[in-house]
């Protein structure tokens, strides 16, 4: 054991020894005053300004049957009010017609990322992948020095939890 | 309450080193405590229980507006490690404010305790007066094993000199 570790053990125990058994800071008169006052002030209060978890369980089964039955509602409510008189299969024709672009365009960005692959050498893409790197650590590297520089202050050095 | 007022607020305000906060941490411990009444009437762990609730409520305290800004606090701390605190470079003494009463012990460390910055008094006081592993800690706060033994040693070797100065002041004082 070298003489640093041995220093930092010491100052460990002496450090043990001075702060065990230490009595109990006296908390401040107004504090058993303080909470009493805020328990009157939180027991007037309506129970619906409590804490969802200090509802009454009816009070909090029911404020979920309506939420979820609303949220049904309105879904239903907008493909109701979308689809109007057209019968189911023209409904689903409708939806279908909706996914047919959004895949069509999937399908055809998938190919034009192939062919771009097949088309530029492969020391290109290696290239801009470098520059994308080079670019978000620059970046990353920016943002941090922008923190330190002008949010950090000398005085907050250990504010860091 | 009143039974456990002082170690509620002792808590506190060693970890957060500021009895404004520690006396609002302590009213919402005791608030809480109230709501589960019931349970903590008849508990033997009821001090343990309010300990617990009372060590996070604080790390949550002061946790709250900085979690944005612990990518940049770790990339920090690692590249300043040369320039954040003291590093143990002199002889430690045999002892320490061994002559002083415990009251007058406690006025000096509590003192000490708020000069030093949050990310070495939280571990420093959760080992040494919350007898918590460095393991416990470092998953109590979210941070790096290595970081938290870091920060206790450099959290000790800054707190040395503070607890050797105040004690010698009161020596002189009180000759």
């Amino acid at each position: 054991m070298n003489k640093r570790s041995e220093s930092e053990q010491k100052l460990e125990q002496i450090l043990q020894q001075a702060l065990s058994g230490l009595p109990p800071r006296r908390a401040p008169g107004t504090l058993e005053s303080r909470v009493a006052t805020e328990l009157a002030r939180r027991a007037l209060l309506p129970w619906w300004r409590a804490s969802f978890a200090a509802w009454p369980v009816v009070a909090r089964v029911a404020f979920i049957l309506v939420c979820a039955v609303l949220g049904v509602a309105t879904i239903l409510g907008g493909i109701s009010a979308y689809l109007g008189d057209r019968s189911f299969d023209e409904a689903s024709a409708v939806l279908l017609s909706w996914a047919h672009p959004f895949l069509t365009v999937v399908s055809s960005a998938g190919g034009l990322v192939a062919l771009l692959v097949r088309v530029i050498p492969p020391l290109w893409l290696y290239g801009i992948l470098g520059v994308g790197a080079f670019l978000y650590v620059t970046l990353f590297g920016l943002g941090a020095a922008a923190y330190r520089t002008l949010y950090l202050q000398p005085s907050s050095a250990g504010d860091d939890l | 309450m009143r039974a456990y007022q002082d170690m509620v607020f002792s808590t506190a305000a060693r970890l957060a080193g500021n009895d404004t906060q520690a006396e609002d941490i302590a009213q919402e411990v005791f608030i809480r405590a109230y709501e589960h009444f019931s349970d903590l009437r008849s508990s033997v762990t009821a001090g343990g229980w309010l300990k617990t609730v009372t060590t996070n409520l604080t790390l949550n305290y002061l946790s709250r507006y900085r979690k944005r800004w612990r990518l940049f606090s770790e990339l920090r701390a690692s590249q300043d490690s040369d320039e954040d605190g003291a590093e143990l470079d002199w002889e430690v003494p045999d002892t320490i404010l061994a002559d002083l009463s415990a009251e007058q012990r406690s006025a000096i460390v509590d003192t000490a305790l708020r000069q030093l910055p949050d990310h070495q008094r939280l571990p420093l006081v959760l080992y040494h007066f919350e007898d918590l592993s460095y393991q416990e800690i470092a998953e109590k706060l979210n941070v790096s094993l290595t970081k938290i033994k870091t920060d206790i040693r450099r959290a000790r070797a800054a707190l040395l000199p503070l607890l050797q100065n105040a004690g010698g002041a009161r020596d002189t004082l009180d000759g």
